[in-house]
């Protein structure tokens, strides 16, 4: 009864699911080996990135803003991994969101909730957000115990790492009640910038790396499933 | 009658107790004073207001070693008032677990009017300060969560974070939102020179001729009334071999940028050594000297010193007569930001 009234209240929003993966399968953190763009192989132990400003467009082009809100997509936490959209279900034909966190919250000082600093994805010493976060180890990285760490952001105009993802939703006019989108972690190592982690096996800061890798992950979504 | 008497009663009763509800659930405003002739502050005041419960908290933060991971680090440990909140002696910090930091640690003054902190200004407001030192191996060395816990666990803390933000909850925002409310209301006005400005005192000749070469040869950069212009600019210093400090290139990564530093205020100067971004200098004439005969000229040094800075053994004398104005014995004596509970008891007086 309770289970069942509860499942009812969530169909009435629009739910929003992110998906780590790894090529085609599902990420798995610590115990296996993949291979990147230029066969480099990694193991993977963390995997974190902030979206916000979500966005649903209609077929006229009208853009619904969604409450401001930053959500932390961390594949080690699996409730992080699903949002309620704070929207009925409706017709869409595209999703916008950004990937990282906006100026604005880089110069105000300290914030709350998932944006609390606490959380890791700060830089104490350089203000500003870690947009997003690739950690592991790669027996080709040369950098200390063979890690390999991508801590990415960068919010002033020159090393702007802000990267907005645009996908397109076709449900042959149905409403939408659930968008499942897949964010697979070797789209980091390819694109127009293959990034190589004997060469880079860690970038800590904002600037020229930090900006083609997060060119390279704003094409690591792709819809696995709309209903 | 007596029904009116009854219900005038009842009313002020009401009032009354209205009266005292607001004044228990609500902090008393603490009010910050801009001196005569200083230009508004930076800081935004309205995310964070300043109140009385709000200081103090801040300074207990700031005073409790339990913000870093054994204990002993406590802000103060590096920040001590009779330094003007610099360190005193110490060329770098000494951080947890016999660890040196890699810069000298600055006066905590006039911070209200400063938009970016540390040597590199690579943190771009004074709430998110502490979060470097308190989580830096070589300082704090402690992590939010934790402290977090620790003040949790202790008794008065809850209730004094209740006061200062209207309930019990611990959380980063609130923490560094304290502790600048503290470091903001630690104000210097009130050294020699600001009441020779203000027409209550008088310099003495050496003094005066010494602000005069002030003025000529040193304002450019340390600019009244903060005897900074918090601008970022390579003053000559050879790069030191170990700690290869490239400045505030490492933040903006800019090769322009390469060894330059902010400009320190010099108020409280005389109560502020060793100089330098990474103390280098113990004593005041060794900056003169550097000044003067050590500089090395290099492609992003400053343009104001490409042929070094020429002071005669005169202008030294007169320089430092006019810098030892600049101490501000209010400040440092100050006891509202003295350690908590702790207060200067006058001499005991032996009546017989």
């Amino acid at each position: 009864m309770f289970v069942g009234s509860q499942h009812l209240l969530l169909a009435q929003y629009l739910q929003l699911k992110f998906i780590p993966i790894a090529g085609n399968k599902a990420l798995v953190l610590g115990d296996s080996t993949y291979y990147t763009a230029l066969n480099e192989p990694i193991t993977f132990r963390n995997f974190l990135f902030y979206v916000s400003h979500i966005q649903l467009i209609d077929a006229k082009g009208h853009t619904t803003n969604l409450n401001n809100a930053y959500y932390l997509i961390n594949a080690s936490d699996t409730a992080s991994l699903n949002i309620q959209l704070p929207v009925k279900p409706q017709i869409i034909t595209a999703i916008q969101f950004t990937i990282g966190v906006d100026s604005v919250k880089n110069v105000s000082g300290v914030q709350t909730g998932t944006l609390d600093p606490m959380l890791g994805m700060f830089w104490t010493w350089n203000t500003g957000y870690i947009f997003a976060k690739l950690e592991g180890n790669s027996p080709v990285s040369k950098a200390p115990a063979h890690y390999v760490t991508y801590h990415i952001g960068g919010y002033k105009k020159a090393e702007n790492a802000i990267r907005i993802v645009t996908l397109t939703i076709n449900n042959q006019n149905k409403e939408v009640h659930q968008i499942e989108i897949g964010a697979n972690v070797l789209s980091w190592f390819s694109g127009k910038t293959p990034l190589s982690i004997q060469i880079n096996p860690i970038c800590h800061s904002p600037g020229k790396l930090a900006q083609q890798i997060a060119d390279n992950y704003a094409q690591m979504f792709h819809l696995i499933k709309v209903e | 009658m007596k029904w009116q008497f009854t219900i005038i009663t009842i009313i002020l009763f009401v009032v009354v107790a209205t009266g005292f509800t607001i004044e228990s659930s609500k902090p008393t405003p603490l009010q910050f004073i801009v001196p005569a002739g200083w230009p508004q502050p930076v800081y935004n005041f309205k995310e964070n207001p300043l109140t009385v419960e709000g200081f103090e908290l801040g300074k207990k933060l700031f005073y409790d070693g339990r913000l870093s991971k054994d204990g002993n680090f406590p802000c103060a440990s590096c920040h001590q008032q009779f330094a003007a909140f610099a360190t005193y002696d110490h060329n770098l910090s000494h951080g947890y677990n016999n660890s040196l930091t890699t810069r000298n640690a600055p006066a905590l003054q006039n911070l209200a009017w400063q938009k970016a902190f540390m040597w590199d200004g690579g943190i771009n407001h004074l709430d998110a300060q502490p979060l470097a030192p308190i989580t830096a191996p070589n300082e704090m060395a402690e992590t939010i969560p934790n402290i977090i816990k620790k003040l949790n666990a202790d008794p008065d803390y809850p209730i004094l974070f209740k006061n200062a933000f209207g309930s019990k909850e611990i959380n980063t925002k609130r923490i560094m939102q304290a502790l600048s409310q503290f470091e903001l209301m630690l104000v210097s006005s009130n050294s020699k020179y600001d009441k020779v400005m203000r027409g209550e005192a008088s310099f003495n000749l050496p003094e005066s001729l010494g602000y005069a070469i002030f003025k000529q040869k040193c304002a450019s950069c340390h600019k009244e009334p903060f005897f900074t212009d918090f601008s970022y600019r390579n003053t000559g210093l050879p790069i030191d071999d170990v700690l290869q400090d490239m400045g505030r290139m490492k933040i903006t990564g800019d090769p322009a940028d390469s060894l330059k530093f902010r400009v320190p205020s010099l108020r409280n100067v005389a109560v502020t050594e060793p100089y330098g971004h990474d103390g280098r200098f113990f004593f005041l004439i060794n900056v003169f000297d550097h000044y003067r005969k050590n500089m090395i000229v290099g492609p992003t040094t400053d343009s104001l010193l490409k042929n070094k800075l020429n002071l005669s053994n005169y202008e030294i004398g007169q320089l430092t007569a006019f810098l030892y104005t600049l101490t501000d014995s209010t400040f440092l004596k100050d006891p509202r930001f003295a350690p908590p509970g702790y207060t200067i008891t006058p001499p005991f007086i032996h009546l017989h």
